[in-house]
């Protein structure tokens, strides 16, 4: 039975980090206000609230948040499709493993962004360039970690399996992808991860865009109305923050087990 | 089901080309319908026996032979006709307990409605009514034990291979698990080999007791244990019983000391 009363330093952990936001976002304000800040370096954050409510008037945040959006979405789908499926076959079959693995070596740990002028030359600036290099750059995480996963499959249990007479055909697609799932699901994170930054770091690349979160936040930059810089920052982070909650809710509601897995 | 295991050795290649020997010329029959008990000291080779006897390890010499005394002339595939319960389960943690139960099952094909009814007795049988549809790592490790044992017995294989099964139980668990397990064997007489360190667990439980010797595991003495059956836990106090676990401790007790001295050798070499 849990205890009906909760200790002092329960409360302090319920209590203290809301407390803590509150108390920075208060001195924030009271700083700018008795030192009498130019908001062009930094507004208070009640100027910031009321930049970000005439955006949300204006429909200016829900266009550029949703384009935005949908152009993660296609990415990250893209990246998680090619990168899951390659990653299975690699573990799979030690030819394709074997084909693959001196392309992942070089290309992984290319900085992505450094694709932007070639893609640029290629695509234009358009969406396809913007999807496309989301795309590279979720698909390398998700494939890394679905082959580590899938050739980390745990031996007993594929020994467990051959027992009660399962094939080898059997036994990868019954025993090694189920166990390869939490290793894809990490995968999966840092590939959303990556694309949310690609897709908002092209979209603010050299006037290649007239829309999203990155265009939004260059173009305020540019003018120099820092609110709206910060309340783009701020759009953002919660949009981060929100995408992950989610992420982590998919993942428990597909594979519940992984919760149950650290108890042996 | 006799199984016949005939100089049967495993090296494992170690470092400098130097193998280490885990199974020196073991050579045994293990009666049909009996229930024998692999006891001996950690790293004894008892595991890589019971897995070479299933056929999920290959040996570096030496043969095993399936032979049903009935019939001595058919031939039999090593690993068809045995199932194996395993120290650390290998339930699998994204099925649910009916799934995990019915996996050899569906393997063969069977469909779902007929693999299903037969889970639900074994079950039922288990006293796992109401946790179908639970994952493993939802349940206490009595009732994962339940599971693994539901999930062999489904198979109605003649031979019953366990290795160590109960090793990571609490005291009582093991208990209520050694009572259960002696009620299905003296229910189904399978062929029955079940690995183990534990000298109370051997002797209650088996009808021979093969003692093996520390590594390179060889067979010190067979044991015959001629305690009556239906057996239960009460036949730990008695004079018989002592009698049997006194010699088993002083043959086991010896190699317990020289494995002890080859770990702390291993230790010292590292």
């Amino acid at each position: 039975m849990k205890p009906r009363t909760r200790s002092l330093a329960e409360i302090l952990e319920l209590v203290l980090p809301s407390l803590v936001i509150a108390l920075f976002i208060l001195g924030w304000e009271l700083l700018v206000r008795w030192h009498g800040i130019a908001p062009i370096y930094l507004p208070a954050p009640s100027s910031i609230a009321v930049y970000l409510v005439r955006m949300i008037v204006d429909g200016s945040l829900l266009f550029n948040l949703g384009v935005t959006l949908l152009r993660i979405f296609v990415g990250f789908c893209i990246a998680a499709l090619a990168g899951v499926s390659l990653g299975v076959f690699m573990g799979m079959s030690r030819l394709i493993a074997k084909i693959s693995d001196p392309w992942i070596a070089a290309l992984y740990p290319l900085p992505k962004i450094a694709l932007i002028p070639l893609l640029v030359i290629w695509l234009g600036t358009g969406e396809a360039y913007k999807i496309v290099i989301s795309a590279v750059t979720g698909f390398f995480p998700i494939v890394i970690s679905t082959y580590a996963g899938i050739r980390q499959a745990d031996r007993g249990l594929m020994k467990a399996a051959r027992d009660l007479g399962a094939s080898d055909h059997q036994i990868q697609i019954k025993v090694v992808i189920p166990s390869a799932i939490p290793s894809i699901f990490a995968g999966l994170h840092l590939g959303m991860g990556v694309t949310i930054i690609l897709v908002v770091a092209a979209e603010m690349i050299g006037g290649s865009s007239q829309s999203g979160m990155g265009y939004l936040l260059i173009q305020a930059g540019q003018v120099m109305e820092t609110e709206k810089v910060f309340a783009s920052l701020v759009v953002l982070a919660v949009m981060g923050a929100v995408v992950n909650k989610l992420q982590n809710w998919l993942d428990r509601k597909v594979a519940p087990w992984t919760t149950y897995h650290d108890r042996h | 089901m006799d199984v016949i295991v005939e100089s049967v050795t495993q090296i494992w290649p170690g470092q400098h080309g130097a193998g280490v020997m885990a199974l020196d010329q073991i050579t045994h029959r293990f009666p049909s319908r009996r229930f024998t008990c692999l006891l001996g000291p950690s790293g004894c080779g008892k595991s890589t026996l019971i897995q070479i006897i299933a056929g999920l390890e290959d040996a570096s010499s030496g043969t095993v032979k399936i032979v049903d005394p009935a019939a001595p002339n058919l031939g039999h595939r090593i690993g068809a006709d045995s199932v194996m319960v395993w120290q650390n389960l290998n339930l699998f943690p994204w099925r649910n307990v009916i799934d995990n139960i019915a996996f050899g099952l569906e393997m063969r094909g069977e469909p779902k409605a007929a693999r299903y009814n037969r889970a639900r007795a074994l079950i039922s049988s288990v006293g796992l009514q109401g946790f179908e549809y639970h994952l493993p790592g939802q349940l206490s490790g009595g009732m994962r034990q339940r599971v693994a044992l539901a999930r062999a017995l489904i198979m109605e294989r003649p031979i019953m291979l366990m290795d160590e099964p109960f090793a990571a139980l609490d005291a009582q668990t093991k208990i209520v698990m050694q009572e259960e397990l002696l009620r299905i064997f003296e229910k189904t007489h399978k062929t029955v080999i079940f690995v183990t360190h534990a000298i109370d667990e051997a002797i209650l439980l088996a009808d021979q007791v093969v003692v093996m010797t520390a590594r390179p595991g060889q067979i010190k003495e067979v044991i015959d244990v001629d305690l009556p059956r239906p057996r239960s836990l009460e036949l730990v106090g008695t004079k018989a019983f002592g009698e049997l676990f006194d010699r088993t401790f002083h043959l086991i007790r010896e190699e317990v000391m020289k494995s002890l001295v080859q770990q702390s050798a291993a230790l010292e070499a590292r």
